[in-house]
């Protein structure tokens, strides 16, 4: 272990502190700090670092791992110009970050409402672990058992559209390119156990109650209050939602792997599917490594323009 | 909903809180209703499964659960040993260097920890690539370490900018008093801030488990040995090995359920802050 060195930082123990920094005393050779700080940044350099260098170098190239790999420049990127495959990906990817951000928001949202409305504190907390319950279980677990329950022959919802005489209705849902990806999108519905709710909830338990009361004595309703105090109150947590759902959004695809993989006719063909799908089913590394350059890319610009979004009306509040 | 208004009648507001636990119970079931048909059938044989679909019948094929056992024991057995590793390895990391992070003023201090910093924004998910590659250079393709590096790199990033926080509010007092007891760097580091950061060593703990466990890809990708599959990458080919078998089938789905749950009944409130603390900036 490296803390064997830091004794050293004994020195001066009992030197007066500097009054602007009292809490921190400067050494004249801090060896110990960088020795200490070594590992990690050993560790970080070769996996973390190394990797994302190495994929944008590598998208401007013809990747052959372990043979030569001859430089192409900006064939790889024009390449994925015309790749409608790719840019089908991002409509589907649209798809999937509207639907989260509306319908699967709009169910916590209710839940969130209907918790913080009953009176008994048990009952809520109660209701609360239950309705999150869902999202201990492993994410392939989940999947696999919604990929059981669409099955054409005896999967629960066609059973059900039998058993209430709505037969014409049974399908095989992710067989179909029409419905593969509505069949995708409901995975986990009713969309509760998430972070969603959690922070709605958390938000509208923080609110005190005197706002209520004050909303009540106005004559405002249960929804007239909901449409003004409670989503008001909500604003910035949603707009952190937002973030955390557009950046998570690009990195969308097991699901879609295990309940599809991609298909059917590329219905539910995901970005990061399609990225994999080139590296290890066509073997274009160098293609694959600058589909992976451009969703990092896309990442970086989206979060800068989300973070930035968030910063300016931030300002705006605070000058009201 | 009915009205909440002062002027209600007793009478008004438990018809409402009556019609609010109805609709929440609704709510929970739905969101429940997978797993509770997964436990149902996994008792079952065929034969009971297409005779009764809808509701548990006598005998309970406890069988199933040994059946299912027997075929995901090593896929526990990666996980685990997965997991613990990534665990030891992600602390050893951040925990050291959030401290002297946060208590240490030394050139480049603030330059050092943006590097570290930065790479949260990078997802995980578009250096695979590039990763794999590495790995496969390595020669590390096909052990259980390939599935322990990536653990360690991700969880030492997100480890020290949480344990950094923490460290940072401890009061210098406490340390000013070890100095001057005579206390020497490492001493402070292990007899004052680990016992104190324990809480944020238990959400970086469970952030590791729960990432562990729900990695797909990367074991998906790097592991060909059966052997070594971790339990999410295994039950999609144990998925495929037992497509027509319900009972046994949705027993392994269960029993790949049970650490994650019981993580989950027993240590709620760390399970919450680690599945919040894994997302950056969640911390408002």
């Amino acid at each position: 272990m490296p803390m064997t060195a830091p004794t050293v930082e004994t020195a001066a123990p009992a030197a007066p502190a500097p009054p602007t920094s009292a809490r921190r005393r400067r050494r004249r050779v801090p060896w110990t700090a960088y020795l200490a700080l070594l590992p990690l940044f050993a560790v970080l350099g070769v996996f973390a670092y190394y990797p994302a260098v190495s994929g944008i170098w590598h998208s401007f190239s013809d990747w052959q791992p372990g043979f030569d790999s001859p430089w192409v420049g900006f064939d790889n990127y024009v390449a994925m110009w015309h790749d409608d495959l790719w840019w089908q990906s991002f409509r589907n990817l649209g798809y999937i970050f509207v639907f989260q951000v509306t319908i699967a928001w709009a169910l916590p949202l209710l839940a969130a409402e209907l918790v913080i409305s009953l009176r008994s504190e048990r009952l809520q907390f109660f209701f609360r672990t239950v309705l999150i319950a869902p999202m201990a279980f492993p994410g392939v677990v989940t999947v696999l058992l919604w990929s059981a329950m669409y099955d054409p022959n005896n999967g629960v919802i066609n059973r059900v559209l039998q058993s209430v005489g709505l037969d014409s209705l049974a399908h095989n849902w992710t067989g179909d390119p029409n419905t593969a990806l509505l069949a995708l999108l409901f995975i986990g519905f009713p969309f509760v156990a998430g972070l969603p709710f959690l922070i709605f909830l958390a938000t509208l338990q923080g609110i005190p109650k005197e706002v209520f009361e004050a909303a009540s004595l106005d004559g405002a309703n249960r929804l007239r209050r909901f449409w003004s105090v409670d989503l008001p109150l909500m604003a910035s947590q949603v707009k952190l939602l937002v973030f955390l759902a557009t950046i998570g959004v690009l990195q969308y695809g097991f699901a879609a792997y295990l309940l599809t993989g991609g298909g059917p006719d590329n219905a539910t063909q995901v970005p990061v599917l399609r990225m994999l799908g080139v590296a290890f089913q066509g073997s274009q590394w160098g293609y694959a490594a600058t589909l992976s350059s451009a969703l990092f890319l896309i990442t970086v610009v989206l979060s800068i323009v989300v973070v930035f979004i968030k910063r300016g009306d931030k300002a705006d509040v605070k000058s009201l | 909903m009915s009205s909440r208004s002062e002027t209600a009648t007793g009478g008004r507001r438990r018809s409402g809180q009556t019609l609010v636990v109805l609709a929440l119970s609704l709510i929970a079931f739905i969101g429940l209703f997978p797993f509770l048909f997964m436990l149902m059938t996994s008792l079952k044989t065929n034969q009971q499964y297409y005779a009764t679909f809808w509701r548990p019948t006598l005998p309970l094929r406890l069988e199933n659960y040994s059946t299912a056992w027997q075929q995901i024991q090593p896929y526990f057995v990666t996980s685990l040993l997965v997991a613990a590793a990534a665990i030891v390895g992600t602390l050893l990391l951040s925990t050291v260097a959030a401290f002297v992070f946060a208590r240490y003023e030394f050139f480049g201090r603030k330059a050092l920890f943006a590097l570290v910093a930065l790479l949260l924004m990078v997802p995980g998910i578009s250096s695979l690539i590039p990763l794999f590659v590495l790995m496969r250079d390595l020669g590390i393709l096909n052990t259980r370490l390939v599935l322990v590096i990536p653990h360690v790199a991700g969880g030492a990033v997100l480890g020290t900018l949480l344990m950094k926080t923490f460290v940072e509010q401890i009061p210098q007092a406490l340390f000013d008093a070890a100095r001057v007891d005579g206390a020497s760097g490492p001493r402070m580091f292990w007899s004052i801030m680990l016992p104190l950061s324990l809480p944020v060593v238990g959400t970086i703990s469970l952030v590791t488990v729960i990432g562990v466990w729900n990695d797909f890809f990367w074991p998906l990708l790097t592991i060909a040995d059966n052997n070594l599959r971790t339990v999410s990458a295994g039950l999609q080919f144990f998925q495929t090995q037992n497509a027509t078998e319900y009972g046994p089938l949705f027993a392994g789905y269960a029993l790949a359920s049970i650490p994650l749950l019981l993580l989950f009944l027993f240590m709620s409130k760390y399970f919450l802050a680690g599945l919040q603390g894994g997302l950056p900036g969640s911390g408002r």
